[in-house]
């Protein structure tokens, strides 16, 4: 009995993964959301944050932990970085400049030898686990409940329904987008370790524009109005392909439907709570 | 050889600004980048291809079957996605998301039915003459796709600053109600835009496909990512800037690959992409601000 | 009396049990991409899959009578879809045996997996390199590209008498970049001077800014890695380009395809490929094959179904030297397998890949058709 339950275990563990990982992502691109902000720059963030990780722990054999910590500041240098200029941009241009950087990091890793280049790196070490990764996501729900909650959950509202009048109240408006950026790539980027540890093996054609819309999919299915929302659209956009598994072919028309159903008739997405505050 | 890339370069120019005319026109006047746009790109390209395999019509009457066609189909797309964002005044991402919902949709579906590999226009569909003058080697259909980029831009300028129905399609981009209240019927101006630029991206696909014999349901995707390039660098709306900025960002990967290195082609595009927003987002012609904080 | 008639009925329905036992169906697990844009590679190969099982079933089975089924298993493609998929088959179906991934990024992906769970995986169209070194239980039959170019070069070498090349590849791609890496090696050790190398990606569809730095350093070939979307353009515009025919092009295996001529025309003419099978090889047992496969499908078969095939009947005198499905004893008997079929004879190294790659021919494309590089027939 217990061995025909591992066996199941064994059987789906890589679904199971899956949800907690796309969770974590839909997490990382509920906070740009929430400020009002289209960003395109999820994947990019991930696959920075899955090479650094792999790197350390596959090419320098650094231990787990360290590979963490670098998969989750080498994003956050890089959104520093273009965040100043970037942010200045609003909408249109802001989700076009992702897309443009997107682009440039995954041109960047096909060329980089050292990271296997088009060959990608194989051979990652299986590390962390079932309970990591629950724990991880676990522990940013309830930190996002806290936050959205407080204060700064009712400025980032504040802009993401109007900005002008937002930073005409006082809200540090810049401040707020530059950190929101830093803290999704962070998550996007644990995110990219912790599932490159899973599976073995990454390749930079895995963190391009598919990637991008999908993770932004999870959250337009699932809604913004809470953390869960976006996770439970991970959960489903997960197991849709699983569980249908005829659809295997149309997976990515599914993905697109979705997309255009829940921006037309449901902008609030699937689970249309709202956030309750007491401040 | 700097003759023969700077040709090389100056008709894969031509091909981008093909592109990039319809999609800016589609954003200055409607307010939209509408990503569909690349499927339309492949939509002309097939039509056009059905007609000449089983009509066996050659390209002077296939494009703008393949034209119309696609023009069509823009119309209902943008009817069935945009017009309800539009009366709800939703803001521009709402858009953006919307189609790249629908891109995905429609490309997967395309290569469902047709199925992923390449195809080429039958080897009569075009004049296939090539010619050498001055020690650089010209195909027809490049030429053609020179002739129709400088054309169509012109067309399109002519009709958008000198006629009435340009001035209503202004009109109702600067302002849609004041236009209404002028007598401009504002639903077949967004019609006639939408018109207009699938016709033109139909016909951009016909061509470029006809150029480079690649005829695949995703050849619009490839060609996405250096139209946003083009026409963020030439200034959003801009027929001008998209023709221009075309023009040179085909001589400039040419030239990187050519002189410097194959494996930098890709980035460029994207590089000037990013630079341009960074340092001067209305880019060469645009008029949008971006909002400085 | 009584009592002899019920042991009697007894043993007759244990005997009818067992033999039914005896004739259940031993089933084996296939990963390919059967939907999406790389399905041209997996669905031949499970076609082939499907006309093996059918002859072997038909002349007997394995085991002394018992058939070969195979549970497919669709993974579009997408590495992750592949990883259920063999979690699925080997966790819940429990097959004793995987065939495929199809492609080499699948493999990697799912074969330290499957070699952990030491359950023996054999890729039949995995040719990049590193794809055996995952572990003692990853086979491929696939005739990789280190085998293929270095006998396309050398022919070309010998019978054009090369000098200078350009090389030319795409580096977006794992396959296409590990044939480079093969050229580069080969180029080397022929001694043939490479006079520049250019890069492109899959998907571009302008190569003249390449071909015309090419056409400039007069080489007398240019050597190409890649798919054969951007081969036939890069032929098309090299010719249009004004190179000459004289000036042949060279490609790995991504050339292999009957697009190239459909694409390309006339242009293609003379371009050389290495290939681990040709469809029109006289032998006997390749025919046969080809006869059935276009019977039973209506077109021909290519080199993804060729593999395919041999790998089948392959892993059925496995099981039957194996005498069962534990894999232990199926791993040791893969490893000292041996089959002549379409490909020519095979057998395994050490390192559990291809042994023999007296198969591979140089082919020509000439009028559209390819054939034997120098034959004139």
């Amino acid at each position: 009995m217990l061995d025909s339950l591992s066996d199941l275990y064994w059987t789906y563990q890589n679904i199971i993964h899956g949800i907690a990982v796309n969770g974590i992502l839909g997490l990382s691109v509920y906070l740009v959301l929430s400020i009002g902000q289209l960003a395109l720059g999820q994947a990019a963030f991930m696959g920075i944050g899955a090479y650094f990780g792999a790197i350390a722990t596959t090419k320098l054999g650094l231990p787990f932990p360290v590979a963490l910590v670098t998969s989750v500041l080498a994003p956050a240098a890089v959104a520093l970085a273009i965040g100043a200029p970037t942010l200045r941009l609003t909408g249109v241009y802001l989700a076009i400049s992702m897309l443009g950087l997107g682009e440039i990091s995954r041109l960047l890793f096909l060329n980089w030898e050292y990271a296997g280049g088009a060959l990608g790196l194989s051979g990652i070490p299986a590390r962390g686990g079932v309970y990591l990764l629950y724990g991880v996501l676990v522990v940013l729900i309830i930190a996002l409940f806290f936050v959205g909650r407080s204060r700064i959950g009712r400025a980032m509202e504040a802009m993401r329904e109007d900005e002008t009048a937002a930073g005409v109240m006082g809200v540090n408006v810049p401040r707020y987008k530059l950190a929101t950026l830093v803290a999704s790539a962070m998550l996007a980027g644990l995110a990219g370790c912790l599932s490159a540890h899973l599976s073995s093996f990454i390749g930079p054609n895995e963190y391009g524009f598919e990637m991008a819309t999908t993770i932004l999919s999870f959250a337009l299915l699932g809604g913004i109005g809470t953390p869960l929302g976006p996770v439970a659209g991970a959960a489903i956009l997960t197991l849709l392909p699983e569980v249908l598994r005829f659809l295997a072919d149309y997976r990515m028309m599914i993905n697109g439907a979705i997309i255009v159903v829940a921006v037309l008739f449901m902008p609030r997405g699937l689970l249309s709570w709202r956030m309750k505050r007491t401040v | 050889m700097l003759q023969q890339q700077l040709v090389n370069g100056f008709v894969l120019g031509a091909t981008y600004a093909l592109f990039a005319l319809g999609f800016t026109m589609m954003f200055g006047v409607l307010g939209v980048i509408n990503l569909t746009y690349g499927v339309y790109f492949a939509l002309g390209a097939f039509a056009a291809l059905w007609a000449s395999k089983s009509i066996g019509l050659s390209v002077w009457l296939a494009l703008p079957v393949g034209a119309i066609f696609t023009g069509c189909i823009a119309i209902v797309i943008d009817t069935l996605l945009l017009t309800r964002l539009r009366r709800a005044k939703a803001p521009e991402l709402s858009s953006l998301m919307v189609t790249i919902g629908a891109t995905l949709f429609l490309y997967t579906g395309l290569s469902v039915v047709y199925g992923t590999e390449i195809r080429r226009f039958p080897l009569d569909f075009a004049p296939s003459a090539a010619f050498e003058i001055f020690g650089v080697r010209v195909v027809a259909t490049q030429a053609l796709i020179v002739v129709a980029a400088l054309l169509m831009a012109a067309a399109l300028i002519w009709i958008v600053r000198g006629t009435k129905v340009g001035l209503a399609v202004r009109g109702v981009a600067e302002n849609p109600d004041a236009a209404a209240l002028m007598g401009v019927n504002g639903g077949l101006v967004t019609h006639l835009v939408s018109f207009m630029s699938g016709a033109i991206g139909g016909a951009a696909g016909v061509l470029i496909g006809l150029n480079f014999n690649a005829i695949q349901p995703f050849m619009g995707e490839n060609m996405m990512l250096r139209g946003f390039a083009v026409i963020i660098i030439g200034g959003l709306g801009d027929l001008r800037g998209a023709l221009i900025a075309g023009f040179l960002l085909g001589i400039i990967e040419v030239l990187t690959a050519g002189y410097f290195a194959s494996a930098a082609k890709d980035l460029v595009a994207f590089a000037l992409l990013v630079i341009t927003l960074w340092v001067r987002p209305v880019g060469l012609f645009g008029r949008a601000a971006a909002k400085r904080a | 009396m009584r009592a002899a008639l019920i042991a009697a009925l007894t043993a007759a329905l244990i005997g009818a049990a067992a033999a039914q036992e005896s004739k259940e169906p031993i089933k084996l697990g296939a990963i390919e991409v059967l939907t999406g844009p790389n399905n041209r590679y997996g669905v031949p190969a499970q076609r082939a899959f499907d006309l093996a099982v059918d002859e072997i079933n038909k002349s007997g089975g394995v085991l002394g009578g018992r058939p070969i089924a195979i549970a497919y298993e669709d993974s579009a493609g997408n590495k992750d879809q592949a990883m259920n998929a063999a979690r699925k088959l080997i966790g819940r179906d429990k097959v004793p045996l995987l065939l495929g991934p199809t492609l080499s990024n699948e493999m990697f992906a799912v074969g330290p997996v499957v070699n952990d769970r030491k359950i023996p995986i054999i890729g039949t169209s995995t040719t990049a390199s590193g794809i055996t070194a995952i572990g003692p239980w990853v086979f491929r039959t696939a005739m990789p590209e280190s085998d293929v170019i270095p006998v396309t070069l050398k022919t070309a070498k010998d019978k054009l008498g090369l000098k200078k090349v350009v090389v030319m590849y795409a580096n977006d791609d794992a396959f296409t970049k590990s044939a480079y890496d093969v050229m580069k090696d080969s180029l080397a050790k022929l001694g043939i001077e490479t006079l520049a190398t250019e890069t492109f990606s899959g998907k571009d569809t302008d190569f003249t800014a390449q071909l015309t730095k090419a056409k400039n350093l007069n080489p007398d070939a240019i050597v190409v890695s890649g798919h054969v979307d951007a081969a036939s353009g890069i032929i098309l515009q090299g010719r249009q380009l004004g190179i000459g025919k004289n000036v042949r092009f060279i490609g790995g295996n991504g050339f292999n395809s009957p697009k190239l001529a459909e694409i390309a025309g006339e242009a293609a003419d003379g371009t050389l490929v290495g290939s681990p099978w040709f469809l029109t090889k006289k032998d006997e047992v390749n025919q046969k094959f080809v006869k059935a496969y276009k019977e039973k499908y209506g077109d021909d078969p290519d080199q993804f179904a060729a593999q395919a095939y041999d790998t089948m009947y392959l892993v059925a005198k496995a099981i039957n030297a194996a005498g069962g499905t534990e894999p232990e004893k199926l791993r040791e008997a893969l490893q000292k397998a041996k089959n002549y079929g379409v490909m020519g004879p095979f057998s395994f190294t050490e390192g559990r890949d291809p042994a023999d790659a007296s198969g591979v021919v140089v082919l020509e494309m000439q009028g559209g058709k390819f054939r034997i590089f120098g034959e004139t027939s």
